[in-house]
C-alpha cells in the first residue's frame, strides 16, 4: 500500500515505470497465512500429531502469501519448515528498504569543510543545505561525529523538534551517536556507493544492484545467497512485503514469497475514537463454564483477533509504543517486517520498496518529507525490534539505485547522478562513516565520485552477517574489504 | 456480494462423517460457582424463554418475554407450532431505495429471505424454512433460473408452516423434492436417464438427505454402491420445462424412466421415484439420521441414546409426521442445558436476524447480504451440498471482524430516522448509559463478568463532547451485541 501524500516528487516520464519486482515470473502458489501463526500456534504446531491443513486454518487467515520457487510446496510442508526453523535459535536477518527513484545523497549527509561546503551551496543556490541551524530559506545541518567536520546530517534527518528537524525523539543522529563504532554507535554510513563506471538508467543500475552484479542477472544477490544457504522448503525465509517479488530474492530454487500485508485490523467502531480492541479484549478472557465449548471459542476468538491486531499494529501492552511516523507505508512495512522477524516463523530476509525519490524537480518538497519519514521510521523500528526482544538479530540495510548530480537543475531539483548514500542500522553494526566520503570531487560527467564499490558492502554482510562464503554469491569477487574513514576494515562491531 | 462467484464443490465434498452416538449421561450443565439451575417445564424462567425463542426462533421480543415467562414450555411450544406464519410485520424491505428485485439480481434474493426472517411474526417457520435449505442444500451458483430456487423456498416453507399445514411427512417432502426443478437441476436429476444414468442425486439422497452413510446408532453401512446405482436408476425419467419460469415444474416422461428390475437393499423391484422413496425411508437408519439432524439444528449435545430411539420410533409410528417430532425436540429438558450460559454459537443469519429484530430494524441496503457473505453464511448459497458445517466451525479471527463489524456498521453509522441512531443525552451517568444502550438492544444475556467489564467501561470513557457521549452509547451497543457473549444463545 502506498501512501499518497509520500507521493510528492516529480517523476521524468521515463522513470515514472517500477520495475524492481520480478515481472517475468507467476508466483507457484498461493499461501494461506493463519491466525495462528502470530499467536504461538494455540491449537497446535504444524507438523505435531492431528495437526492438519483445516486445524491450521479454522482459527482465520490473516492474508496469502504469493510463494516463488522451483518446487511445489505443500501447506503442510511450509509451515512445518518454517515452525522447524523458528525452533532453532534465531539466525542472522537482514532486512533491506530500497528507496525507489535514486536517493540525493549530498542532501542528507553534507560535505561541511569550508571550500566544499561553499562549492556545494554555490551549485545548488535554492535547494542547498546550511551549516548549522536552519534559516527562513535554508534546512540547517548537525555535524557528523567521528568525520572530523567534514561531514553533516541534514537536519531533516536528525531528532529534535526544531522547525528543520524531523519533530522526534529519535532519528539517524541517535542511531549514528558519536560515530565511533562503539556501544551507541549503530548506523554506519557510507555516503557515496555506487560501481565504475556508473549507469545513470533507473532500470539497468536497480537491476545491478538487486543482482549484485553488474550485469541484469536472474537471480538476486539475496536470492542467491539463499539457494546455497537457505532453506529449501520454507518461502518465509525472505518476504518481500509487496504484491510482487523484489528482485533481490529472486533465486534459482530457493523457495521465497511476496507478502502485500496480513488484515489482522482488530476491532473498530465508527465514531469510536477509544481503544475498542483493548475493551473487546477484556470481554475475552473472562471464564467460561467447563465444558461451554461454544463460549469457549467464542471468547477464545474474540481473544486471537486482538492478539493478532496487537502483534501486527504494535507491540504487546505494557511495552512502550515504538513511535513509528504515522501514517506512511515505510511505518506499516516495518511494523510488518518486525511482526514476522519475532514470530518465529524462519524468515531472514525482508525486502521493502519504499519512496519516490526521482526528484528532478522542486526536490525540497519531494525529498525532505520522506527523509523524516525514513529517519523516523528507522529509528522506530530498531526500538520496537528491541522491544520484541530480536533487535540484536536484525540489520537494516537502506540504499537506492544511484545518487544525483552535484548540480541543481533549473527546476529546482537534481537529475540522475552516481554516488548515492548506503546505511546500515543495528545495535551489531559498526557505526560511523563506514566508507571514504567524495566531498564534492566529481567525475568528467559531473557526477560525484564514486568511493564505494557497493558490492563490498554486500561481501562483507555475508561474511561478518549472514554468514556463508561471498564469493560464491557475488560474480567478479573477491572485493576488498570495507575501508572505514577511522581506517577499520570491518562493518559489524566485534562479536 | 462475492458469493455468486463461488464455484460448486458438490461434486467434491467431502461427507460430513456419520456420528455414532455414544450412550450419553443426561445432564444440566451446571456453570461454575455452582448456581443451581431451576428448570421448571411448568412455569419457564425468562432464561428459559430466551433459549426457546433463540433456539426455535431469532431472539426474544419484549412481548415474548412478558407473555411466557412463569408459564408452561409446552404451551410457548404449541403456540410457536400452532401460529400460522401470516403476513409480515413492518415496512417493505429495500435495497438502496428500490423495492426488492430477487429474479433481477441475487443480492436481492438474499435479502428478501433476510427479510422474512426479520418480519415474521413466527420465527420457527423461518429457522424451519432455512433448516431445509440447510438439509436439502441448493446452491444458486448451479441453479438458473433464479425462480427455481424460489420456488423450491416456498415448497419448503410448506412444510416448515406446521400450523397452516399440520399433518405434512418427511416422506411427503422427499417425494416432492425429488421430483422439484431446483433439486433435479442442482443434483443433474434432469440428466439422469434410462441408458445414461446419473448417480449424483440418488447417492445425496441417501448420504445426505435420508439415511447418511453410518447407522447412527448401529454404526452399520446403511448402503452399498451397488445400492447407489440402483437408487439412481429408479430415480430416472424426470426432466424440467421452464420455458414460464415462475411456474417451472418437472415432468415424467416413461421413455426415460429405467423400466426394469432393480435390486436396492438387496429386494427387487421395478422401483421409480415414488417407490424406492418409500424403500429408503423404511430403512431402520433412515429415523435415526433425520431426527439427530434436525435434533441438531437446535442443541450443540446429541441426544441420549434412549432419546434418539424414542424420537425414532414416535417418528415412523406417526406416519413420519414433522410436527410431532418438532414438537419432542423443543420439549425435551436438554434444549435447557446450561440454561446460566448459553452453549450454541449463532448460525451467521440468526445472529444477523436476531439483532436486527432486536433493534427494530429492517432491511434497506445489500449491508446483511455482504457481512453475512463475510460471516460465512450466504443463504441461497451453500458451499457444498452437505450445506453448512457449522457449529463451532462458524467462529474464526475473519468471522469474528465481520460480525463486529456488521453490529457496529449498523449502530455507528445508522441514517437519520433509524431506530438504530444513538441520540445524545447530556449529563448521562454511566449506569443511565448502560442501561439505556441495554434496552435498546433487546437486553440480551451477558455474563456477570461482562456486564461488569461494559459498567466499567461506561464509567471511563469520556464524555466532554456530544461527539464523546454518544461514541461512548455506540460503543455500549457494540459490545452488548457483538461481543463473545453475543455470539451464543
Amino acid at each position: 500500500m502506498t501512501i499518497q501524500s509520500e507521493i510528492q516528487a516529480l517523476k521524468c516520464a521515463d522513470c515514472a515505470r517500477s520495475d524492481s519486482a520480478v515481472s517475468d515470473l507467476q508466483p507457484d502458489s498461493l499461501l494461506p497465512f493463519p491466525a495462528d501463526a502470530l499467536s504461538g500456534w494455540r491449537d497446535g504446531k504444524p507438523g505435531t500429531a492431528g495437526v492438519t491443513r483445516r486445524k491450521l486454518l479454522r482459527n482465520g487467515v490473516l492474508g496469502f502469501a504469493a510463494v516463488y520457487g522451483a518446487t511445489q510446496l505443500s501447506f503442510e510442508d511450509v509451515w512445518e519448515s518454517a515452525v522447524a526453523q523458528a525452533a532453532e535459535p534465531m539466525g542472522k536477518s537482514i532486512v533491506v528498504i530500497y528507496l525507489n527513484g535514486g536517493n540525493d545523497g549530498l542532501n542528507c549527509f553534507v560535505p561541511a569543510g569550508a571550500t566544499e561546503f561553499a562549492k556545494y551551496q554555490t551549485l545548488r543556490p535554492t535547494i542547498a543545505r546550511t551549516l548549522g541551524p536552519g534559516t527562513a530559506t535554508a534546512v540547517g545541518t548537525t555535524v557528523m561525529g567521528g568525520t572530523n567536520g567534514t561531514l553533516a546530517f541534514s537536519n531533516k534527518l536528525v531528532s529534535g523538534a526544531a522547525a528543520d528537524q524531523n519533530g522526534d525523539t529519535k532519528g539517524f543522529d541517535t542511531l549514528y551517536g558519536d560515530g565511533s563504532g562503539g556501544a551507541g554507535s549503530d548506523l554506519a554510513i557510507f555516503p557515496a556507493a555506487d560501481y565504475n563506471p556508473p549507469n545513470r538508467s533507473h532500470f539497468e543500475s536497480r537491476d545491478y544492484w538487486f543482482a549484485g552484479a553488474l550485469s541484469q542477472l536472474q537471480t538476486g544477490w539475496l536470492g542467491r545467497w539463499l539457494d546455497v544457504y537457505g532453506s529449501t522448503s520454507n518461502p518465509l525465509q525472505a518476504v518481500s512485503l509487496d504484491s510482487n517479488l523484489s528482485k533481490q530474492i529472486r533465486s534459482s530454487k530457493a523457495p521465497v514469497c511476496a507478502l502485500e500485508g496480513l488484515q489482522g485490523v482488530g476491532f473498530t467502531v465508527p465514531g469510536v475514537t477509544g481503544d475498542v480492541n483493548s475493551e473487546v479484549g477484556k470481554l475475552s478472557t473472562l471464564p467460561f463454564g467447563q465444558g461451554n465449548d461454544a463460549l469457549g471459542r467464542s471468547r477464545g476468538m474474540w481473544g486471537l483477533t486482538v492478539d493478532v491486531a496487537n502483534r501486527l499494529t504494535s507491540i504487546p501492552a505494557g511495552a512502550p509504543a515504538p513511535g513509528y511516523p504515522p501514517n506512511s507505508g515505510l511505518s506499516q512495512k516495518l511494523q510488518l517486517a518486525a511482526t514476522l522477524l519475532s514470530a518465529g516463523l524462519g524468515t531472514r530476509v525482508v525486502t521493502i520498496d519504499w519512496g519516490s525519490f526521482d526528484t528532478h524537480g522542486d526536490q525540497l518538497a519531494g525529498q525532505d518529507p520522506q527523509l523524516t519519514t525514513l529517519s523516523r521510521a528507522l529509528a522506530a523500528f530498531k526500538a520496537d525490534l528491541t522491544a520484541r526482544g530480536v533487535e540484536q538479530n536484525v540489520v537494516t540495510l537502506v540504499f537506492s539505485e544511484f545518487g544525483r548530480r552535484l548540480e541543481e537543475s533549473d527546476s529546482k531539483g537534481t537529475d540522475h547522478g552516481s554516488g548515492g548514500p548506503i546505511m546500515l542500522s543495528g545495535s551489531a553494526v559498526k557505526g560511523g562513516l563506514a566508507g571514504e566520503h567524495p566531498g564534492v570531487n566529481v567525475n568528467q560527467d559531473g557526477d560525484l565520485v564514486v568511493k564505494t564499490d557497493f558490492r563490498t558492502v554486500y561481501q562483507s554482510i555475508i561474511s561478518e552477517w549472514l554468514g556463508g562464503d561471498p564469493t560464491s554469491i557475488l560474480p567478479g569477487g573477491p572485493f576488498p574489504g570495507v575501508a572505514r574513514y577511522d581506517g577499520g576494515t570491518t562493518l559489524m562491531k566485534a562479536a | 456480494m462475492t458469493a455468486t462467484k463461488k464455484k460448486p464443490t458438490k461434486a467434491h465434498h467431502k461427507p460430513a462423517k456419520a456420528r455414532t452416538v455414544k450412550p450419553r449421561r443426561h445432564r444440566l450443565h451446571v456453570p461454575p460457582g455452582g448456581a443451581s439451575v431451576t428448570f421448571s417445564p411448568t412455569a419457564m424462567s425468562q432464561a428459559m424463554v430466551d433459549r426457546l425463542f433463540w433456539r426455535a426462533g431469532f431472539g426474544p421480543s419484549a412481548n415474548d418475554r412478558a407473555n411466557w415467562t412463569g408459564k408452561p414450555l409446552d404451551d410457548a411450544v404449541d403456540s410457536l407450532l400452532n401460529t400460522p406464519q401470516g403476513a409480515l410485520l413492518g415496512a417493505e424491505p429495500s435495497n438502496t431505495g428500490k423495492p426488492l428485485d430477487p429474479t433481477g439480481n441475487d443480492t436481492d434474493l438474499v435479502l428478501a429471505w433476510v427479510d422474512r426472517m426479520v418480519r415474521t411474526p413466527n420465527p420457527l417457520v423461518e429457522r424451519m424454512t432455512f433448516f431445509w435449505h440447510r438439509h436439502w442444500a441448493n446452491s444458486r451458483v448451479s441453479v438458473s433460473p433464479t425462480q427455481l430456487l424460489m420456488n423450491q423456498n416456498a415448497l419448503l416453507r410448506k412444510y416448515s408452516d406446521l400450523a397452516a399445514n399440520p399433518d405434512v411427512s418427511f416422506r411427503d417432502m422427499a417425494l416432492e423434492v425429488s421430483k422439484d426443478p431446483s433439486m433435479l437441476r442442482y443434483l443433474n436429476g434432469e440428466s439422469n436417464v434410462k441408458g445414461g444414468p446419473n448417480e449424483n442425486y440418488g447417492r445425496e439422497f441417501m448420504e445426505l438427505f435420508t439415511l447418511g452413510v453410518n447407522h447412527v446408532i448401529t454404526g452399520a453401512k446403511n448402503y452399498t454402491e451397488n445400492d447407489v446405482a440402483q437408487l439412481a436408476k429408479s430415480f430416472t425419467g424426470w426432466y424440467i420445462d421452464d420455458k414460464d419460469p415462475a411456474n417451472a415444474k418437472a415432468l415424467f416422461d416413461s421413455g426415460r424412466w429405467f423400466n426394469g428390475p432393480k435390486s436396492v437393499f438387496g429386494k427387487l423391484g421395478n422401483y421409480n421415484t415414488d417407490s424406492v422413496v418409500d424403500l429408503v425411508l423404511g430403512q431402520d437408519g433412515h429415523a435415526p439420521y433425520l431426527v439427530n439432524k434436525l435434533w441438531g439444528e437446535f442443541m450443540p449435545t446429541p441426544p441420549p441414546t434412549a432419546t434418539l430411539q424414542k424420537l425414532s420410533a414416535d417418528y415412523v409410528a406417526s406416519g413420519r409426521k414433522i410436527k410431532p417430532l418438532l414438537r419432542s425436540i423443543l420439549t425435551d429438558p436438554q434444549l435447557f442445558e446450561s440454561i446460566d450460559e448459553p452453549n450454541m454459537i449463532k448460525p451467521p443469519i440468526v445472529f444477523v436476524s436476531g439483532a436486527m429484530r432486536a433493534m427494530g430494524l429492517g432491511i434497506t441496503s445489500t449491508g446483511p447480504a455482504d457481512y453475512l457473505d463475510s460471516m460465512g453464511q450466504v443463504p441461497y448459497f451453500p458451499p457444498t451440498v452437505a450445506g453448512w458445517e457449522g457449529g463451532l466451525s462458524w467462529l474464526n479471527t475473519n468471522t469474528a471482524l465481520a460480525r463486529f463489524g456488521f453490529i457496529g456498521d449498523v449502530i455507528g453509522n445508522a441514517p437519520n430516522g433509524s431506530p438504530a441512531k444513538v441520540a445524545d443525552v447530556p449529563n448521562e451517568t454511566p449506569q443511565a448509559a448502560f442501561d439505556r444502550a441495554f434496552g435498546a438492544v433487546g437486553a440480551p444475556w451477558m455474563s456477570a463478568g461482562t456486564r461488569a467489564a461494559i459498567q466499567d467501561y461506561a464509567g471511563r470513557a469520556s464524555v466532554k463532547s456530544s461527539k464523546d457521549r454518544i461514541a461512548r452509547q455506540v460503543m455500549l451497543r457494540t459490545l452488548m451485541l457483538a461481543g463473545p457473549d453475543a455470539q451464543v444463545m
